[in-house]
C-alpha cells in the first residue's frame, strides 16, 4: 500500500475516530514509516492550530447586536396584533354604541316611502309618499313593516330605480337602488 | 454535546416561559447558546456581517418553534441543524467569495504586537484552509473538529451517516493539513 492512501486512515486515527481494528493497523504502519510519522505529527499540528484560533472568544458587541436585532424584529412581528386588536375593539364598540341607540330609537320611527325612477346621471327625485298609503303598514308602537309597490308607469328593460326611505331623524336616509327586469323587480 | 452544556430542566423551562411571551426568558435562551451559533455561522461563512445574520434568522426561527423545541431532548443538535441549514440558504442566495479580510478581531486582542501578529496569522490559516473545502466537508469539519461534536452527532445534524462523515472529516483534514504546511514552507 502506498503512504498516500495512509494519509486519510491517519487523519481519522489523529483525531480519534478511526474503528479500534483500523486504529491498530494505523499505529503499527506509522511505528514502521518515517514519512507516515511525519504527516501525523503535522496532522496534530493543524488540527491543534484550528482549534486553538477557533476558541478564541469574539467580541461582546457581535454578540449583544444580534440579541438587539432579534428582540427588535420579534416585538415588530408582534406589533401588527396590538394595533389590529385595538382597532377591531374601537370598531366594535362603535358598531355596539350604534346598535343600541337604533334599538331605542326603533319604536318612534315613523317612515314614509316614496318611489321614483332614477333619473340618468343626476340625483333621485323624491316624492312623498301619500299618508294613506297601503303599501306602508304602521301598527301603533308595533314593528313598521314596508312592502315595496309597483309604480304606475311603463317599465323599461333593465331600469334602474332608485328607492329613498326617509325617517323622522333627518340624519337618517336609507337609498335602495334595485334593477326591474320585465315584470319582476330584483335587487 | 460538547459545545453547549445544556441542563434539560432549566432549558426547558426558559423555553416555556418564552413561548408564553416572557422576552426577557428568549433573551437568557439566546445568550446561553449564542456563541455556538454565531461562531459557528463565522466559520461556515467566512465573515462576520454574513454570521450576524444567519445568528439573528436561527434565533428568529428558534422563537417560532419554540413549541416543538421545547420538548425536543437535542436542542443543541436542532440549533446546529438549523444553523447549517440557514448558512446554507445563504451560501446559495449571495454566492458571495469567502472574505478572509471580515474575520472580526478576537476579545482579548494581545498586546504584544509579536503575539497579535501570530494570532491574525492564525486566523487567516484557519480561514483560508476552511475556503478550500467544499460545503459538506466544511460542515463535517466545523462540527467534529472544531465544535467538537462525535461522528454520530454530526451525522445527525448534516442528515448523513456516520461513514458520509467520517469520508468528509478525513479528507478535510488531509486537505487542510496540507495548506497549513505549504503556508507556514512559504512564510519562512
Amino acid at each position: 500500500m502506498n503512504c498516500k492512501d495512509w494519509e486519510e486512515r491517519i487523519a481519522l486515527y489523529v483525531g480519534g475516530d478511526a474503528a479500534p481494528a483500523e486504529a491498530t493497523e494505523v499505529e503499527r504502519h506509522v511505528s514502521e514509516c518515517a514519512g507516515c510519522q511525519v504527516f501525523a505529527s503535522g496532522m496534530k499540528q493543524s488540527m491543534g492550530l484550528l482549534r486553538e484560533e477557533h476558541e478564541e472568544p469574539l467580541d461582546e458587541a457581535h454578540y449583544a447586536a444580534v440579541r438587539a436585532r432579534v428582540i427588535a424584529e420579534i416585538r415588530t412581528e408582534r406589533a401588527p396584533w396590538r394595533r389590529r386588536a385595538w382597532l377591531c375593539g374601537l370598531v366594535a364598540g362603535a358598531v355596539a354604541a350604534l346598535v343600541l341607540v337604533s334599538v331605542r330609537q326603533a319604536p318612534k320611527k315613523r317612515v314614509e316611502i316614496a318611489r321614483v325612477a332614477a333619473p340618468q346621471a343626476s340625483g333621485a327625485a323624491v316624492v312623498p309618499a301619500p299618508n294613506a298609503n297601503p303599501g306602508v303598514d304602521r301598527g301603533p308602537g308595533g314593528p313598521t313593516h314596508i312592502r315595496a309597490r309597483r309604480p304606475m308607469q311603463r317599465r323599461q328593460p333593465a331600469e334602474t330605480v332608485l328607492v329613498k326611505l326617509e325617517t323622522d331623524n333627518p340624519d337618517v336616509v336609507i337609498y335602495w337602488i334595485a334593477e326591474r327586469k320585465g315584470d319582476g323587480m330584483n335587487d | 454535546m460538547a459545545a453547549a452544556v445544556e441542563r434539560p430542566d432549566d432549558r426547558v423551562r426558559t423555553a416555556g416561559a418564552a413561548k408564553a411571551g416572557d422576552l426577557a426568558a428568549f433573551e437568557t435562551l439566546m445568550r446561553q447558546h449564542e456563541r455556538m451559533v454565531l461562531v459557528t455561522a463565522l466559520r461556515l461563512l467566512g465573515n462576520i456581517e454574513d454570521a450576524k445574520d444567519a445568528s439573528q434568522e436561527v434565533f428568529l426561527k428558534l422563537h417560532r418553534n419554540l413549541g416543538k423545541v421545547e420538548a425536543a431532548s437535542n436542542f443543541s443538535g436542532w440549533l446546529y441543524r438549523v444553523t447549517v441549514n440557514v448558512c446554507h440558504d445563504m451560501r446559495r442566495k449571495s454566492k458571495a467569495s469567502v472574505a478572509v479580510e471580515d474575520m472580526p478581531e478576537p476579545a482579548s486582542a494581545e498586546d504584544d504586537p509579536h503575539q497579535s501578529a501570530a494570532g491574525a496569522e492564525r486566523r487567516r490559516v484557519l480561514q483560508l484552509s476552511l475556503r478550500l473545502l467544499s460545503e459538506k466537508e466544511r460542515a463535517a469539519l466545523v462540527l467534529r473538529d472544531l465544535e467538537g461534536l462525535s461522528t454520530g452527532e454530526v451525522a445527525r445534524v448534516l442528515g448523513s451517516t456516520e461513514a458520509t462523515v467520517r469520508s468528509q472529516i478525513s479528507k478535510a483534514r488531509v486537505k487542510v493539513r496540507e495548506f497549513v504546511e505549504r503556508y507556514f514552507r512559504r512564510r519562512v
